[in-house]
């Protein structure tokens, strides 16, 4: 609480520093910088807390500024064309948005970087319409004085950070950290992760593009080079400086920037050195900005005992909770999935050929052979990671061929060969990932849900720990209870046994069992082949993409077929 | 000409890209120091080549050097915090470019002197011409080194699989090193062979990695096809400036970019191709 107080006095104190005569900061900096802030509160949903690594941001605060210019040449009031304007913006950022999110990696940062180009030349070649190089002049629909400008961009910062800060808590926070953190991940959870991602595009870039307009108006005038690269990425690093991904980020990096930039007057052609040197320095040695810094700082001088690493807690501890406070599934028996003749092939390679497969609620059928057999196309094929070349998927008597990985979330939960949870959130902020997409309740509900989930399968020591700090084979547990949150139809577990001491493999036995007596259809690719033989009611075996053997555990490992293929290549 | 110097820098791009997997944005730098390095030595009275020689051996160093104590400790920090810091660096370069030599152009004189060639009405400067066959001829050498020697085609490896590349026997620092030099001579020849024609000033840098860059991204990061790319590239630049003049020429080049950047990844999901 203390640290609020703090935060919330620094914060006023601030406020008033254009007032008191500190050097270099004068009234009208500090409103350049405030409505500056405001932008790169939309920057750093982007970039800090999503990861996007946006190159062209500057595009979307210039382009409000001149939608609104032309807008009032047509005869329109400015009271009314500044809100028209920014509507315009975030209109194009929503369609832009639209191929954007769809580029990966690299191409993403030269995509909107390219945009960025595109808006600065396009300014720059229509000077009858945009001013060209020298800008469009802009008249502010009322006359404010000095103090009125800067009390309205210290409210409209408030209110961005006000914003910025309820986004970052809840599931949308949760989300933006699982795609960031993973994206395939975060599809196999039931996120559609072009749609958010264009959405946080889009909420960042109205940011951008309020900030942006009312800097014009400020000024009064915007040109072509406020729309450019340059501007673009010194936002960036502005964002980076500040502490990307941090609340106040933005604030202190704006801030640093632009009174380091005024005080460095003086030093004339240093400038731009500092500069670089600054942004290098703080990218190198303090991912975390200004910000991360500060709290450290913090956390250094108030809470130096306190112990970072959590003691390790063993499965085998804990009381035998079950999964039995959930009701049965009702259809024990019916067929849950249906693999028909389905065949993957990349290139020369076939991985999978005509394989058929079902298995039916309260049933764990498991997948073994060598490797190369084509088992992980064939988890992937059923998870909608691959389109299948022939052959049809079914769960629960419906196809789901046509349907994207994030929609078969709901009905299929998955764990991964290695585990992919987020390692900075907490072990029950993974699970709720999940949940956030499936369960109905609200916030509270879904958590209570999730934490009964960790308990059931003996977890609830670990749950406030961040997920990085928890052992590596208490992730595959993690993975397996995040995997069945929201009661999926189908379970399909990846070498869940992998990794795991003897006891723990005894224990996992015991919750897939306890799954499987509530009716989960549970599909394990495993190596383990006593663990398998403790578990499955029926083993597939494949070889080379195909399936040669099927049937009872004991009966499949006297096959000579198996013999040759599997364990022959061991003996 | 400009098809030259795409296909020079383009290529540049390809080797650090494909021997790094990391976006190098201080590349145009290497243009920028060879070319404004060289212009300084001269003017302060050094001798014409060795000015060129100085100037290249520091742009070298430099990228060979960010390479080797920044990014090499690094390598398992996430790419798009790599691409960032190569950011940083070509912020840095900038800033000093900017305090040796300030905002004004700079430019040096010619080095292949003698009179304009006329030709079908347009004027070619000898020194343009010696930028085009200086240019593709090094960008070609390159790109045979890469795809027909032994040592080539081990700095592609190296990005295809680091691990493996490694496990058969290839230095992969030591490649990656090689791939920096390599890209920055080009970038330096570029810059040197450039500047006597259009005088640059001290944030010529990130202009000139965009188009070697687009250059590149046409050509989908293969060294043989960014030869190609840059030229047809260099045409259709000027084809876009002699039509709709020469302030069309960067929206027209960028929406192509964008366009392209779609095209390409058509097929990569989920950040580059990932399995489960």
């Amino acid at each position: 609480m203390t640290k609020q107080l703090l935060i919330a006095a620094a914060l006023a104190i601030g406020a008033l520093l254009p007032y008191a005569g500190v050097p270099g900061w004068s009234l009208s900096l500090a409103t350049v910088t405030a409505f500056t802030a405001v932008s790169l509160v939309g920057l750093n949903l982007i970039y800090g807390m999503t990861g996007m690594l946006a190159l062209g941001q500057a595009a979307f605060v210039a382009l409000p500024a001149y939608a609104s210019g032309l807008v009032v040449k047509q005869g329109i009031p400015p009271a009314l064309a500044i809100p028209i304007g920014v509507l315009i913006a975030v209109v194009i950022a929503r369609l832009v948005a639209e191929v954007f999110v769809r580029l990966p990696g690299i191409y993403f940062a030269i995509g909107t970087l390219g945009f960025a180009f595109v808006v600065e030349g396009l300014a720059r070649a229509f000077p009858a319409i945009t001013g060209g190089a020298s800008g469009l002049v802009l008249e502010p629909p009322i006359f404010l004085s000095g103090t009125g400008w800067y009390i309205t961009a210290l409210a409209s910062l408030a209110f961005a950070i006000c914003i910025f800060s309820l986004l970052r808590q809840g599931r949308f926070a949760r989300r933006l950290k699982l795609v960031r953190h993973d994206e395939l991940a975060a599809e196999v959870m039931g996120i559609n992760v072009p749609r958010l991602k264009a959405t946080v595009f889009t909420i960042g870039s109205a940011f951008s593009a309020a900030g942006g307009a009312l800097l014009a108006y400020y000024t009064q005038v915007i040109s072509p080079e406020s729309g450019g690269v340059t501007n673009s990425v010194e936002a960036l690093a502005m964002v980076v400086i500040g502490g990307s991904g941090s609340l106040f980020g933005p604030l202190l990096g704006a801030v640093t920037v632009n009174w380091l930039f005024s005080i460095a007057g003086g030093a004339g052609r240093f400038e731009l050195l500092l500069y670089g040197l600054g942004f290098f320095l703080v990218i190198l040695y303090a991912p975390k900005g200004l910000a991360g810094l500060l709290n450290y700082a913090w956390a250094s001088v108030f809470s130096p005992a306190q112990s970072r690493h959590a003691q390790p807690v063993s499965l085998l501890d804990d009381s035998k909770a079950s999964v039995s406070s959930r009701k049965a599934n009702q259809k024990i028996g019916d067929v849950c999935l249906e693999v028909a003749s389905v065949s993957k092939r990349f290139g020369g390679l076939q991985a999978v050929h005509q394989v058929d497969l079902h298995v039916r609620f309260g049933q764990i059928v498991a997948v073994i052979g060598p490797n190369g057999a084509g088992k992980s196309t064939l988890f992937n094929t059923i998870s909608g990671l691959e389109a299948p070349d022939e052959g049809v998927v079914r769960i629960d008597g419906h196809s789901v061929v046509s349907q994207a990985v994030c929609e078969r979330a709901r009905l299929i939960g998955r764990s991964f060969q290695v585990p992919r949870l987020v390692p900075d959130l907490t072990v029950l902020e993974n699970v709720r990932a999940r949940l956030d997409q499936f369960a109905l309740g609200d916030e509270a509900q879904n958590e209570l849900e999730a934490r009964t989930h960790l308990e059931a399968f003996g977890l609830a020591d670990l749950a406030h720990l961040p997920a990085g700090q928890v052992g590596l084979g208490q992730h595959k547990i993690i993975e397996l209870v995040r995997a069945s949150a929201g009661t999926p139809l189908l379970l399909l577990l990846d070498e869940p046994a992998v990794g795991l001491a003897t006891g723990e493999v005894a224990r996992l036995a015991e919750l897939l069992r306890d799954l499987k007596a509530l009716g989960a259809a549970i599909l394990v690719v495993e190596h383990n082949m006593s663990f398998v033989a403790a578990i499955a009611d029926e083993v597939v075996v494949m070889d080379s993409g195909c399936v040669i053997a099927r049937g009872a555990p004991a009966a499949v490992m006297q096959d000579e077929k198996v013999k040759a293929a599997y364990l022959g290549a061991i003996a | 000409m400009s098809g030259a110097l795409f296909a020079l820098l383009g290529m540049g791009m390809v080797l650090t890209y494909r021997t790094a997997r990391v976006l190098n944005l201080a590349h145009g730098e290497s243009f920028a120091v060879a070319g404004i390095g060289t212009a300084v030595l001269i003017t302060a009275g050094v001798p014409y080549f060795l000015a060129m020689a100085v100037a290249t051996v520091v742009t070298v160093a430099l990228a060979t050097s960010l390479q080797w104590f920044v990014l090499r400790p690094r390598s398992d920090w996430p790419p798009g915090t790599l691409i960032l810091i190569t950011l940083g660096f070509a912020f840095v370069v900038r800033g000093v470019l900017f305090v040796v030599v300030g905002a004004d152009p700079v430019s040096f004189p010619t080095l292949f002197d003698g009179r304009p060639i006329r030709a079908a009405g347009a004027v070619f400067p000898i020194q343009g011409i010696a930028l085009v066959a200086f240019g593709l001829l090094a960008a070609a050498a390159t790109a045979l080194f890469l795809t027909q020697t032994r040592f080539g085609k081990q700095l592609l490896a190296t990005a295809e699989n680091p691990f493996a590349a490694q496990l058969v026997g290839v230095d992969v620092e030591r490649a990656r090193l090689v791939a920096y030099g390599l890209a920055s001579v080009l970038g330096a020849i570029a810059g040197v062979l450039l500047i006597p024609l259009i005088a640059v000033d001290f944030q010529a840098g990130l202009g000139m990695t965009l188009r070697g860059f687009i250059a590149a991204a046409i050509s989908g990061m293969s060294p043989g096809g960014v030869l190609l790319a840059g030229i047809l590239l260099g045409l259709f630049e000027s084809l876009v400036g002699a039509w709709l003049g020469a302030l069309a020429q960067d929206p027209v080049i960028f929406v192509l970019l964008i366009a392209i950047a779609v095209w390409q990844s058509r097929k990569i999901r989920f950040g580059g191709g990932k399995r489960a």
